[in-house]
């Protein structure tokens, strides 16, 4: 396990440096930049602030520059854009706000979209199946950036239950929203996960055995079908938290939490490189963590992997 | 002996390959199964009625997507809503364009990019899926590699850094969002091939000399056409959505061009002033386009899924 | 002594296509201490009779009949009840050892569960027990292999668990539903071999289910035939060998393939297995009866009485 733990980490490392060197090289080719607008900056000005990022010098030794730092001070460098901050400041500013509401839509997902899929499964054909089919409809036709808005209209301009934006320094009410928003689609797709996974695994032979050890029906479900049926939920959790990550980058913006997202498509307008890029690589680096922890999960609850690990 | 000698017939290979290609009954039995299915027709309807709109509905404007009515500009809440008297059919935007020519035009780059990217990310998809299920060994090795860590980038970070270094047109956007879903359908047409690739009908081909290319593309390819289509009717609704979330963020299409994204975040941004519409209408068009493509999925599965069936 | 005796049991499965009638009025009775052969081709209804015994069949299946067991009649035992039985007094042994295990659980906890369950055995108490059963079982190394999951178990060895499992609170009947099908030749003898030591030495009933006639011969010392749900000819396992006495029990022995007469050929028997859409009106294989006569298509035969039970209108001596 904790071989194959290093082994995974082993081939994470190089993945991320890779990406940093191909996003890297990707912004310094690509047309234009963060000093050119409309108004040309008089060449000595432009000089001036050339020198002052280290943007005059060969692109290696920008890259080299920048690796380094990053490596070793954990720095990203300034940001272009924005007068006297750094990458550093923007990422600690807005990062646990993200990652506030990101693990409670996580939670929100799990712990309402497995309870639910089981009920599903377990009144099978029933009006929890037309509970069922109606999530997953409303789960495509109303992804997030459909929702929000509604949610807004509806909890804070009709009924005046929630703050329709902002932070606060993450107080509940500011949270519900971002949260329920991010997650609603993908808890939908875990209950449907759960129920189709759950009704597959008790219709297994080894369900069969249980039942016939005498087991009562509640502990057959807990003690031999839930495990099995939620291996599958698990490594679903994967793509989810990419997707989750993706959609924060819409909430931060919808509901002005502060957010990194803020920050990165600010960056994108104003071509800040050095923001853009040390947000991509946190981004990035986040998506295999947890795409790494996901299966490490799945990994140490499977004995079929786990033995071969 | 005999079957050996009966498989290697010319005759044999041509029978078995058309009995697979053509198979009529499954074709028409799956056409039969899906317009029994009323959600889907209704659903097949609806987005014909869609593309009709998208097609012609310019005809029936008294006004064009960019033009700005200086009428109502600045009293847009009174006198902007919908109404058939100044021709504002879906009343007019917060700038005093026309809602009814906009949503039009939305319509079309939506549903023109949402078909596009996903065909051809699907047709990549099935290729990549076909080619690596078919060699196996280090192409499938490769072919995998590159799925996995595709899948594991967050698409609206690459697309934004995409968009944001080589400009935001149409067909950049359509490259983006194939490069992201180049791997729809691929594990399941790997899967499938390396199946088929057992097939007498296979063996037949192979043994007649035929290239791997033809046998992939004349003898393998076809025989996954329900896949494909099952496929791309589930990434048609993705890829619409993807390009609304991208303009919703406002990093997709560009100003005074529009899509459903666009408008529904130009909605949302104005809807505590009272301007409802704005939100509505566009929001209406994309909810109709995906729940009609939904179901008209979820027909095509009913319909064309081998394991579905029975 | 009667242990059990199933009367009159029909089931049907409801499907969208409308009713499957899977087993039609079937009756008949089990020794305490007997061995009692079923056999049927595939699709007779053989595991849905030991699947009614134990209460366990499919949510969409409906029974009607009676089986009594000391008394109750199981058809009507609520769950609770049900559950005092399962393992404890009639214990049951799937087909496919592969997919009767769960593979997420250890070998020991599978077993633990049973004894803890029916005889309140913890810790020291209940490994002890497992190690005695699972050495009856002839599993070698038995006591490191405790802690491992069936997958690191060849089928052979699984099938062995899923034996022990049956046996762990020595049941007064166990069902076998084709305990070695799914095993290699080699394997399924010495999984009958140990069946009938340990029969003898708890002193169990058993059911076993099988279409191999082979093992029927070796093993049991009754033999039910099935074919369509409905009970064919029943009778002491020498006699049926010796002088079968059903068409369809003719055919059946004609298609075992014998191994001291290799110029004999094996024999299928010819035509499709009946239709169960609707419930029986006539001999479900008439249709397939080379002694068929129209009155076959016609009657419903009843099983006639003991020793020597048949379902057939012709006599013995007509039939070719
Ligand atoms: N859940 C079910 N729904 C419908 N039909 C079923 C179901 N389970 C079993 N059957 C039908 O019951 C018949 C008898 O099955 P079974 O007892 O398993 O046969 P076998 O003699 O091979 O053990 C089969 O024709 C099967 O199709
Ligand atoms: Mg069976």
């Amino acid at each position: 396990m904790l071989n194959y733990t290093l082994r995974r980490l082993m081939a994470v490392i190089p993945t991320i440096l890779i990406l940093i060197v191909f996003c890297f090289f990707l912004m310094r080719l690509a047309p234009g930049g963060p000093f050119t607008s409309e108004r040309p900056l008089p060449p000595a000005v432009m000089k001036n602030v050339l020198e002052r990022y280290g943007l005059d010098e060969p692109l290696y030794v920008q890259l080299w520059t920048y690796l380094k730092n990053i490596i070793l001070h954990f720095d990203f460098g300034p940001s272009f854009s924005q007068k006297d901050r750094t990458v550093n400041d923007l990422i600690a500013q807005g990062f646990p706000v993200t990652l506030t509401y990101g693990f409670f839509s996580a939670l929100f997902v799990l712990a309402l979209g497995v309870p639910l899929g089981v009920i599903a499964a377990l009144r099978h054909n029933s009006f929890w199946d037309y509970v069922m089919t109606g999530l997953a409809i409303f789960s495509q036709i109303f992804p997030n950036f459909v929702l929000a808005p509604i949610m807004v209209l509806l909890f804070t301009l009709s009924w005046g239950l929630l703050p329709g934006g902002g932070w606060n320094g993450g107080q509940w009410p500011y949270v519900i929203m971002p949260a329920v928003a991010l997650g609603t689609s993908y808890m939908a797709s875990v209950a449907r996960l759960t129920r189709g996974s759950l009704l597959e695994t008790l219709s297994a032979g080894y369900i069969r055995t249980a039942r016939a050890k005498g087991l009562p029906e509640r502990t057959v479900l807990i003690r031999h079908a839930l495990k099995p049926a939620l291996l599958p939920v698990i490594s679903y959790m994967g793509p989810v938290f990419v997707y989750m990550i993706t959609g924060s980058v819409f909430i931060d913006i919808f509901f002005s939490t502060g957010g990194i997202g803020q920050n990165f498509i600010d960056a994108a307008y104003t071509r800040d490189y050095a923001v853009i890029l040390g947000l991509a690589i946190l981004y990035s680096v986040l998506t295999f963590a947890l795409l790494l922890i996901v299966d490490l999960i799945y990994a140490w609850i499977d004995p079929k992997i786990r033995s071969g690990l | 002996m005999r079957a050996k000698k009966i498989m290697s017939s010319p005759e044999f290979a041509q029978a078995a390959a058309e009995e697979m290609i053509n198979s009529r009954s499954f074709w028409a039995d799956a056409r039969i199964r899906f317009f029994k299915n009323k959600m889907a027709v209704i659903s097949v309807t609806l987005l014909f009625g869609l593309v009709l709109f998208a097609s012609f509905g310019q005809f029936f404007a008294q006004w064009s997507y960019e033009e700005i009515d200086w009428s109502v500009l600045g009293r847009v809440k009174e006198a902007g809503g919908p109404s058939l008297e100044n021709g504002h059919y879906f009343g007019v935007d917060e700038l005093g364009r026309d809602l009814y020519a906009r949503v039009v035009q939305g319509s079309r780059v939506s549903l023109l990019v949402g078909f596009l990217a996903a065909i051809i990310a699907v047709c990549i998809g099935a290729t990549m899926g076909a080619i690596a299920g078919y060699y196996g060994g280090r192409t499938d090795q490769i072919i995998v590699g590159a799925l996995n860590i595709t899948l594991s980038i967050p698409y609206i970070i690459f697309f934004v850094v995409w968009q944001a270094f080589f400009g935001r047109s149409l067909m950049q956007m359509i490259l983006v969002m194939v490069i992201i879903n180049w791997t729809a359908g691929l594990l399941i047409v790997r899967g499938q091939v390396q199946t088929l690739k057992n097939k007498e009908f296979v063996d037949a081909a192979r043994m007649l000399g035929m290239s791997d290319a033809k046998i992939i593309f004349k003898h393998i390819l076809p025989n996954m056409l329900w896949v494909i289509v099952i496929y791309m009717s589930i990434s048609i609704p993705e890829m619409i959505m993807y390009e609304s979330l991208v303009s919703f963020l406002g990093v997709g299409i560009q100003e005074p061009n529009t899509s459903w994204g666009a408008l529904i975040s130009e909605g949302a941004k104005t809807m505590t002033f009272g301007t409802l519409w704005q939100l509505l209408y566009p929001a209406a068009f994309f909810v109709i386009a995906q729940v009609s493509l939904y179901y008209i999925g979820d027909g095509l599965r009913d319909a064309l899924d081998p394991k579905e069936r029975s | 002594m009667t242990l059990l005796s199933v009367q009159d049991l029909s089931i049907r499965f409801r499907t969208p296509d409308g009713y499957v009638h899977a087993v039609n009025n079937v009756s008949f009775d089990i020794e305490e201490g007997e061995k009692l052969a079923v056999v049927g081709e595939s699709g007779s209804g053989k595991s849905q009779i030991a699947l009614a015994i134990l209460g366990l069949l499919a949510n969409n299946a409906e029974a009607s009949g009676r089986i009594l067991y000391k008394g109750q009649n199981l058809l009507d035992l609520p769950r609770r009840e049900m559950n005092k039985i399962r393992a404890k007094e009639i214990s049951i042994i799937f087909q496919d050892p592969m997919s009767s295990l769960n593979p997420y659980m250890t070998v020991e906890r599978q077993l633990n569960e049973i004894l803890e369950l029916h005889e309140g055995l913890r810790g020291r108490a209940a490994r002890s027990r497992v190690l005695e059963v699972m050495e009856a079982v002839q599993i070698p190394d038995a006591k490191n292999r405790l802690k491992s999951y069936p997958h690191e178990f060849s089928g052979g060895m699984r099938q062995r668990i899923v034996i022990a499992m049956a046996l762990l609170c020595r049941p007064k009947l166990i069902l076998a539903d084709e305990p070695t099908t799914a095993l290699d030749v080699t394997v399924q003898a010495q999984i009958m071999h140990l069946l009938e030591d340990i029969q003898k030495e708890y002193g169990s009933s058993i059911m076993l289910i099988t279409h191999d006639l082979g093992v029927v011969a070796g093993f049991c010392n009754e033999t039910l035939v099935l074919y369509g749900g409905r009970v064919m000819e029943r009778a002491g396992t020498a006699a049926i060998f010796a002088a079968p006495a059903h068409p369809y029990t003719r055919g059946l022995m004609r298609a075992v393939p014998n191994i001291h007469d290799p110029s004999a050929t094996l024999q299928s028997i010819p035509g499709q297995p009946p239709n169960q859409t609707r419930p029986l009106v006539h001999c479900p294989f008439a249709g397939r009866c080379g002694d068929s006569l129209e009155a076959c298509f016609d009657i419903l035969p009843e099983l006639s009485p003991a020793p020597h039970q048949r379902a057939c209108i012709r006599a013995v001596e007509e039939l070719t």
